[in-house]
């Protein structure tokens, strides 16, 4: 699939690129998993504006114990011990509040742009520098407060031409001279060995290979694209959308199996799971990414709906007369959604007839009782 | 001295023959030659019985047992010179059919006859004799091994006598403390009593202690046992693994400082509180133990300490404040421990009012914390010299970890340049 966009942008550069992504396709053939990645439209524009955000954010659907769930990451042998306060309302609304600018820090998405391009910048050439030395030189601007990326790095070639050096080439200096944390000069073998990565997908380690990935490569990388692309079709091919909620990376999926228009099997769990108002969600998602829904517009004013009111973790038991309302008209949305646009038609039919089974078992108990209570 | 005993030995084994030496009718045809006449040797070897001869040895004046005489490393001990020897064999090896070989060996009718001497024969009988002269202790495997060797505080005594028909299953009984007191009587002058302390518990909040006194030692740790499981007492852990604050209790002149700790941190406490500990099954703790050492206190202090916590909810309700936990391995999430039925306002509060956890929980008790020096060779030139020394060095330890991930071995970029050249083996 990516070999054809290739063909069709950069007849150059085919020969580089088809034997890079032929090396993952033969480890991933058991699975046939082809990794595809953002190389034609940049997806930035999109990924970035704030209703896309906030949607992804919101189908994240973040859960604090997990959120904030034990994490051993600094090194240290025996854990600290906890300290405890005595706080007043006040203070513990204030407390609350920090929690959840951290718990934004902690989901923050790592962010989806397209690959980068090959960088052809010959500075000057000189003749008279042919022949001097066998060897390259490489010159580097290490003075302090200077981005990684607009770092000046340059070669001189043996031949005398003074250039900017290539991504890989910046890469590594740049981690020489700044090393970031975790990063390594050379490819772990988890990434470069791809027995121990099928290992990984085959035990469900998602969010390790996803969070490794973040720290050894930058996220315009092709082998970023390729790792994330091969590790989000896995979770989807297993539907084991689970794992990966109220993690920063449930978004950068959500948005890619949106973009490559193959989030039927998402839309399938969501309805399964009883969650329409997430459903909604994501066919709005669908509508902002490519604009196909025939119906948009009622996408949009229901999300506006759904937006202020707060997450549903947990299936809710007794349902208000607004719930009832909203729901019903989730789920007239979806069953439209499900007819007009779907690829997974019967499946997703089932399931939302099972979903509206149990939901009006759900309004009638939560009616039933209100009555009872004397408060209808 | 090992041929001494030897010759005591003979005399002491054979007096009968040695005072008579007759010769005997049936081996005649192997001796050469043979006195008729009588011999009558006589000392108190032959006059005395082996008990009375090893007790001249061995006994110590009254007054010498008084000052500590007859024991320990020079002791004299009384050994079995029958030991390793068989009816039969003696210094001269002779084949005796029927006694020391059987009588008929395949089709063969055997013959007394004198076989060559086993020159070792007297070497291994003196091992043997040397080898019991030693004190050996008794063995105890490392598992039922107390604090030290086989002496009886720390040791394992298994759960308490059912009573009523009520079995204590799941309990332990550890030995804290086991020590003889010397008592005056009336009638029998200064007599010895054994008093025993022990902790029994079950590793689920079930635990208690109790103390015993009696004549013999197994009597004591039996009466302590029992009584340990009829005084249970009930303790909440906080999720499982620890108190649910810092404390400070004493009693008597023991003062105790226990701290808190966190899920892995262990047991860093005297070994009595160890033991309370994991007869509790409190697995994480840290305690400093200051003024007496007297066990008995430590113990009481440890139990009253115990009782004495405060639950998370009783805390809230006492300040009328939410009590909120920060762990760092949870990014400080404030986790609400327990909140009260109603909660103070700011302005409701005093000024002068304690509001950090730890000194409320103390009872405004501040521990000491001593200022920590720096060592004492850190302010000497040598010091300094080896620091400017080993700064070449100290990243490579790390550097051949990695060459041994990447490579599998330690390599460098000259070493494809230069095969022969290997790298010498670091161990």
């Amino acid at each position: 699939m990516s070999l054809l966009k290739v063909i069709r942008i950069n007849t150059k550069h085919i020969f580089t690129k088809h034997n890079e992504t032929h090396t993952l396709y033969i480890s991933n053939r058991k699975l046939s998993i082809v990794p595809s990645v953002y190389d034609q439209e940049n997806p930035a524009p999109k990924f970035f504006s704030s209703g896309i955000q906030v949607l992804l954010k919101r189908l994240t659907r973040p859960e604090f114990s997990k959120v904030f769930r034990k994490r051993t990451n600094n090194n240290t042998a025996v854990l600290k011990t906890p300290v405890y306060k005595f706080l007043t309302d006040e203070e513990l609304n204030i407390e609350k509040e920090k929690a959840n600018t951290n718990a934004d820090r902690l989901l923050q998405m790592p962010p989806v742009v397209k690959l980068h391009e090959q960088i052809n910048d010959v500075l000057s050439k000189d003749p008279a520098l042919v022949g001097y030395d066998n060897s390259t030189y490489m010159f580097t601007d290490i003075t302090f407060g200077v981005a990684n990326e607009h770092r000046i790095i340059v070669q001189r070639n043996p031949d005398g031409t003074l250039e900017s050096c290539d991504r890989d080439t910046r890469k590594r200096l740049n981690q020489i001279y700044f090393p970031m944390q975790g990063r390594k000069i050379r490819e772990p073998k988890v990434f470069s060995e791809p027995e121990k990565f099928n290992g990984l997908l085959e035990g469900e380690k998602y969010e390790y290979i996803l969070d490794r990935a973040c720290v050894q490569y930058e996220p315009d990388e092709r082998k970023y694209q390729e790792i994330t692309s091969i590790t989000y079709q896995h979770i989807d091919l297993h539907s084991k959308f689970d794992l990966l909620r109220s993690t920063r990376h449930f978004g950068p999926m959500v948005f890619y199996l949106t973009w490559h228009q193959s989030m039927d099997r998402l839309m399938l769990e969501l309805v399964q799971s009883g969650v329409v108002r997430e459903a909604v969600l994501l066919a709005a998602l669908r509508q902002a990414v490519h604009n196909d829904l025939s119906n948009g517009e009622d996408y949009n004013a229901l999300v506006s709906e759904i937006l202020p009111r707060p997450i549903q973790l947990t299936k809710p038991e007794i349902l208000s007369e607004e719930d009832i309302a909203l729901d019903t008209k989730c789920t007239e949305l979806v069953d439209t959604y499900i007819n007009t646009s779907s690829s997974m038609k019967s499946q997703q039919a089932l399931a939302l007839q099972g979903f509206r089974e149990y939901y009006q078992q759900l309004v009638d108990l939560s009616r039933g009782l209100k009555k009872a209570h004397g408060n209808a | 001295m090992a041929t001494k005993i030897l010759a005591l030995k003979n005399f002491v084994h054979s007096p009968f023959k040695a005072l008579l030496k007759q010769p005997v009718s049936f081996n005649i045809n192997n001796l050469k030659c043979i006195s008729t006449s009588p011999v009558f040797c006589v000392n108190f070897f032959n006059k005395l019985p082996a008990e009375k001869l090893w007790k001249s040895v061995t006994s110590v004046s009254n007054a010498g047992a008084k000052k500590g005489r007859g024991k320990g490393a020079g002791r004299i001990r009384i050994r079995d010179l029958n030991r390793g020897q068989m009816i039969g064999v003696g210094k001269v090896n002779m084949l005796w059919p029927g006694l020391s070989a059987p009588v008929i060996r395949g089709r063969e009718l055997l013959k007394q006859q004198r076989l060559p001497d086993d020159p070792e024969r007297m070497e291994k009988l003196i091992k043997l004799r040397d080898s019991m002269t030693k004190f050996r202790r008794l063995k105890l495997s490392p598992i039922e091994r107390g604090w030290s060797g086989v002496r009886m505080p720390g040791r394992s005594l298994g759960p308490p006598d059912p009573v009523a028909g009520e079995e204590f299953t799941g309990f332990e009984t550890k030995v804290l403390q086991l020590r003889s007191l010397l008592i005056m009587k009336g009638t029998l002058g200064r007599t010895r009593n054994y008093q025993a302390m022990v902790v029994t518990g079950n590793g689920q909040g079930l635990a208690g202690f109790g103390l015993g006194r009696a004549k013999e030692a197994s009597a004591a740790l039996r009466k302590a046992k029992n009584r340990a499981g009829k005084k249970l007492m009930h303790f909440d852990i906080y999720n499982n693994h620890t108190v649910y604050h810092d404390f400070y209790t004493a009693f008597g002149k023991t003062k105790i400082f226990v701290q808190k700790q966190n899920e892995g941190y262990g047991l860093m406490v005297h070994r009595a509180i160890k033991e309370i500990c994991q007869a509790i099954g409190i697995k994480d703790l840290r305690a400093k133990v200051e003024g007496s050492n007297n066990l008995q206190h430590l113990v009481k202090a440890f139990f009253i300490g115990l009782l004495q916590q405060r639950s998370h909810q009783q805390l809230a309700e006492e300040k009328k404040l939410h009590l909120v936990e920060f762990r760092d391995e949870n990014e400080f999430y404030p986790m609400v421990v327990a909140s009260p039925s109603k909660v103070r306002t700011k302005e409701e509060i005093p000024k002068d009012e304690t509001l950090d956890f730890i000194q409320y929980v103390m009872n405004d008790k501040v521990i000491l914390k001593k200022k920590k020096f720096p060592p004492f060779y850190k302010t000497m030139p040598h010091y300094e010299l080896y620091l400017k020394k080993f700064e070449r060095y100290r990243n490579h330890e790390k550097i051949r970890l990695n060459l041994k991930v990447e490579y599998g071995e330690m390599k460098s970029f000259l070493t494809d340049k230069y095969p022969d050249e290997k790298v010498e083996k670091d161990d």
